[in-house]
C-alpha cells in the first residue's frame, strides 16, 4: 500500500504532464511533488516517529528517505526559474521521468525486502537513464549508454546474488529482511559468502565504488545540474542501502568480518582512484563527479568499522548528500556563466557572479571536512574508529589519498574563483537559495539530530 | 527431455564462441528463447493459464521474437557489414568457454553438495552462460554484440531462476520481468541512436569522455 502511495502522485502528475505539455504546470508539478515528498519525510521524523513506527519503516530507510527528500526539494527550487531551452515535448518527458525516478528511490530506500529493493534500484536506472542523454549531444549519449548498460550488467549481478541467497536459505526461502535476519544462524554459508559478493559487486557499481566507478564520472558530468545533484546525492546512497542491509545479514550469520574487510578494501580502492583521477581531471563536473567516489569510498570504510564510526558514516552520509548537491548546482550555474566545463576556462568567478564565487568556495571548504561543516566530525570520528580497530595503515593512506584530494579540488577550485572578469553577471534567485539552504542544513541537521535524541 | 534441453543450451554457448556471424548469434538468442520456454513448463509443477501466459510472453514472444527480430533489424537498418570482431580468436574464445563450463560445473558440485535441492547439471550450465555473457561484453569491440552478450547473460540469470524452482518467490518473476524491459530500453532507445550518432558503432568509438 505504501508503494501505490509512492507512486500515485507521480503516476497521475506524470498523466497530466504528458497530456498538457506546458513547461510552466511541468515545474509546478515538479514543485509540488518535492512539498509532498518533503513533508512525508519530516512526518517519518515527527512527533516520537509514530509515523515511521507504524508503517515499520526503520532508522536507516527515515535517514536516506529525508536526505533524497530535502535534494529533491532544492532541485524543483533550482530548476523552477532556469531556462533548460526545452520543448514542451521535453519538458513533459524530463517531468515524467525525475517523478518516477524519485519514486523509484522511495520504493528503494522504504523497502525492506530484498527483492522489492531490487526492482526500485532498477527502475531508477531506467528512469535516469532518460535523463542523463536529455540533451541528446554526442557525448551525453555516451555517457547514458556507458551508465545503462555497465549499470544493467551491475543490477543483473545483483540479481544473480539474490538467487544465490534464495539458494543460501535452508527452507522457505524469503527475500524480507527481517525473516532473513532472525534465521541468520542457519543460512549457508557458502551460498551467503557467494550471494553477498556477486551483490557487492552489483549494487557496488550502481554506488560507483571502484574499480566499477567508470559509468559515474561520465553520467555525472553529462547529465544537467538538477539531475546531477540528485544522482550524487541520492542515488549513490539509495544503492549503497541494500550493501548495509546485506552486511547486517551477514553479521547475523557470524560473517561481518567478511563483510567489513571487502568494505574496507573497496572503499580505500575508490579513495584510490578518486585521488588519481581529482590531480588529471580538467573538467569540474568530473572533478565533482570523483569527489563523490571518495566520498562513497570513506562512507563504506565507516560502516566497515561500525559503533561510532557506523554513526560517523550516517552523517557523513547526510553531509556529503547535501554539500554535493550544492556543489553540483553551483556547477550549473558555473556552466551556463561560462558555458564551458572545462576550469581553465572559468577563472573570475568571484568577481563575474560573487553569489555563486561565495557558494562554490563553500562548497569546496565544506566537502574537504573543514569546520564547520559535517564531514569534519565524520571523518574524525571514522579516524578514531580506524586507530581503535588498530588500522594503522588503512589510516596512513586515507591521510595521504585525503590530502592529493584536498590538493586537487583546491587548485580548481581556486583557479575558477580568483582573478578578474570584465563581464558582470547575476543569475536568478533561485538558482542562489538552493544551494544556500542545503549548506545552512548540512551544518543544522546534525546538531539537530544530536539534540533531538531521546 | 529437461537434460536433453539444457545440453542444447550448452551447446548453443559453445556455438556462440565459435560463429563470426551476428546473424548466426541473433539465432542463438531465438533458441535460447524456446528453450527457456520448455524448460519453464518442463520444470513448473503447478502452472495455472495466467502463469502460462505469462512465461510464454517473457520467453517466446520477448526472448525468442522480439528481440531478436529487432536485433536483426538494427543490423540491416544500420548496414552493419562487419561482423562480431572478437578481440580474441574464435580458438581463444573456445578454450575460455570450457574453462567457463568447467569452472560452473566445478561449482554445480558443490551445489549439490551443500544443497540438495539444487540440480547440477541446471545449476552448472546456468552458471556458465552468465559468465558467457560477461565474457562476449568484454572481448568484442560492437556494441551490438555488447547487447547480445548482456541478452545472453540474462538468459543465464533466467535459467538460474529456473534451477531455484517452487521456491522462487513472485518477486523474482518481476525481477526477470523488468530485465527484460531494461534490454529493451538498451535496444530500442540506445542501440538505434548510437548507430545514428556514431558511424561504426564500435565501442572504441564512444571514447570522447575520458581523463
Amino acid at each position: 500500500m505504501l508503494y501505490l502511495y509512492i507512486w500515485l502522485f507521480p503516476i497521475l502528475a506524470g498523466a497530466l504532464s504528458w497530456l498538457l505539455k506546458s513547461e510552466k504546470l511541468n515545474k509546478l508539478l515538479i514543485l509540488i511533488h518535492s512539498v509532498i515528498h518533503l513533508g512525508f519525510g519530516l512526518a517519518l521524523f515527527f512527533p516520537g516517529r509514530r509515523l515511521s513506527a507504524a508503517l515499520n519503516i526503520d532508522n536507516y530507510s527515515v535517514w536516506f528517505f529525508a536526505v533524497s527528500a530535502l535534494l529533491y526539494f532544492a532541485v524543483a527550487i533550482y530548476t523552477l526559474q532556469q531556462d533548460q531551452r526545452l520543448s514542451p515535448r521535453q519538458s513533459s518527458i524530463y517531468a515524467v521521468c525525475l517523478m518516477a525516478f524519485v519514486a523509484s528511490m522511495d520504493g528503494a530506500n522504504l523497502s525492506r525486502d530484498l527483492g522489492l529493493i531490487w526492482v526500485f534500484v532498477e527502475t531508477t536506472t531506467l528512469a535516469s537513464a532518460m535523463l542523463i542523454s536529455f540533451e541528446h549531444h554526442k557525448q551525453s549519449l555516451e555517457a547514458a549508454w556507458k551508465y545503462l548498460f555497465i549499470c544493467s550488467i551491475g543490477i543483473a549481478l545483483a540479481f544473480m546474488g539474490i538467487l544465490l541467497l534464495i539458494i543460501a536459505q535452508p527452507a522457505t526461502p524469503s527475500l524480507s529482511l527481517d525473516r532473513i535476519i532472525q534465521r541468520g544462524y542457519w543460512i549457508n554459508s557458502f551460498w551467503l559468502k557467494l550471494s553477498f559478493v556477486f551483490m557487492l559487486i552489483g549494487f557496488g557499481t550502481k554506488v560507483g565504488l571502484a574499480p566499477m566507478h567508470f559509468w559515474l564520472p561520465d553520467a555525472h558530468s553529462e547529465a544537467p545540474a538538477g539531475i546531477s545533484a540528485l544522482l550524487s546525492g541520492a542515488l549513490l546512497n539509495t544503492a549503497l542501502l541494500p550493501l548495509l542491509r546485506m552486511q547486517k545479514v551477514l553479521s547475523a550469520a557470524q560473517l561481518g568480518y567478511l563483510a567489513s574487510q571487502l568494505f574496507i578494501a573497496l572503499g580505500l580502492a575508490s579513495l584510490f582512484v578518486a585521488a588519481v583521477f581529482i590531480l588529471k581531471v580538467k573538467n569540474y563536473k568530473r572533478l565533482l563527479a570523483y569527489s563523490s567516489i571518495e566520498n562513497m569510498g570513506i562512507i563504506l570504510i565507516a560502516f566497515a568499522l561500525g559503533d561510532l564510526a557506523g554513526k560517523a558514516g550516517l552523517i557523513h552520509t547526510l553531509g556529503h548528500s547535501l554539500i554535493k548537491a550544492a556543489f553540483f548546482l553551483s556547477a550549473g550555474n558555473l556552466y551556463s556563466l561560462y558555458k564551458a566545463k572545462d576550469y581553465n576556462r572559468c577563472s573570475g568567478l568571484l568577481s563575474r557572479d560573487p553569489n555563486t564565487g561565495w557558494l562554490w568556495l563553500i562548497c569546496f571548504v565544506f566537502i574537504i571536512g573543514m569546520p564547520p561543516s559535517p564531514l569534519f566530525f565524520s571523518e574524525l570520528y571514522i579516524a578514531l574508529g580506524l586507530l581503535a580497530s588498530g588500522n594503522y595503515f588503512v589510516l596512513a593512506l586515507w591521510f595521504i589519498l585525503l590530502a592529493s584530494i584536498v590538493y586537487g579540488l583546491g587548485k580548481a577550485s581556486l583557479e575558477i574563483c580568483m582573478g578578474y572578469s570584465e563581464e558582470k553577471t547575476r543569475l536568478p534567485f533561485s538558482q542562489y537559495l538552493p544551494q544556500a539552504m542545503l549548506l545552512l542544513l548540512a551544518v543544522a541537521v546534525p546538531i539537530a539530530v544530536l539534540l533531538l535524541r531521546p | 527431455m529437461a537434460d536433453v534441453l539444457l545440453v542444447i543450451f550448452g551447446v548453443s554457448l559453445l556455438f556462440a564462441s565459435i560463429t563470426n556471424m551476428l546473424s548466426g548469434i541473433v539465432k542463438i538468442l531465438v533458441w535460447q528463447g524456446l528453450i527457456l520456454f520448455l524448460l519453464t513448463i518442463l520444470k513448473t509443477t503447478q502452472l495455472n493459464l495466467w502463469e502460462f501466459a505469462f512465461v510464454a510472453l517473457e520467453t517466446i514472444v520477448f526472448k525468442a521474437i522480439l528481440i531478436p527480430w529487432f536485433i536483426q533489424d538494427t543490423i540491416n537498418k544500420n548496414g552493419i557489414i562487419r561482423e562480431v570482431e572478437p578481440s580474441v580468436s574464435n580458438f581463444f574464445s573456445l578454450g575460455v568457454m570450457t574453462a567457463i563450463f568447467a569452472f560452473g560445473f566445478f561449482i554445480a558440485l558443490w551445489s549439490g553438495k551443500s544443497s540438495p535441492k539444487l540440480y547440477p547439471l541446471h545449476f552448472g550450465i546456468a552458471f556458465s552462460a552468465i559468465l558467457k555473457g560477461l565474457f562476449i561484453i568484454i572481448a568484442n569491440k560492437k556494441l551490438i554484440t555488447h547487447l547480445m552478450g548482456y541478452l545472453i547473460m540474462e538468459n543465464g540469470i533466467f535459467l538460474l531462476s529456473l534451477a531455484i524452482g517452487s521456491d522462487m518467490p513472485h518477486i523474482v518473476s518481476l525481477g526477470v520481468s523488468l530485465d527484460i524491459m531494461l534490454s529493451i530500453l538498451i535496444a530500442v532507445l540506445f542501440i538505434n541512436k548510437i548507430s545514428s550518432t556514431f558511424q561504426e558503432g564500435d565501442s572504441d568509438e564512444l571514447s570522447i569522455l575520458k581523463d
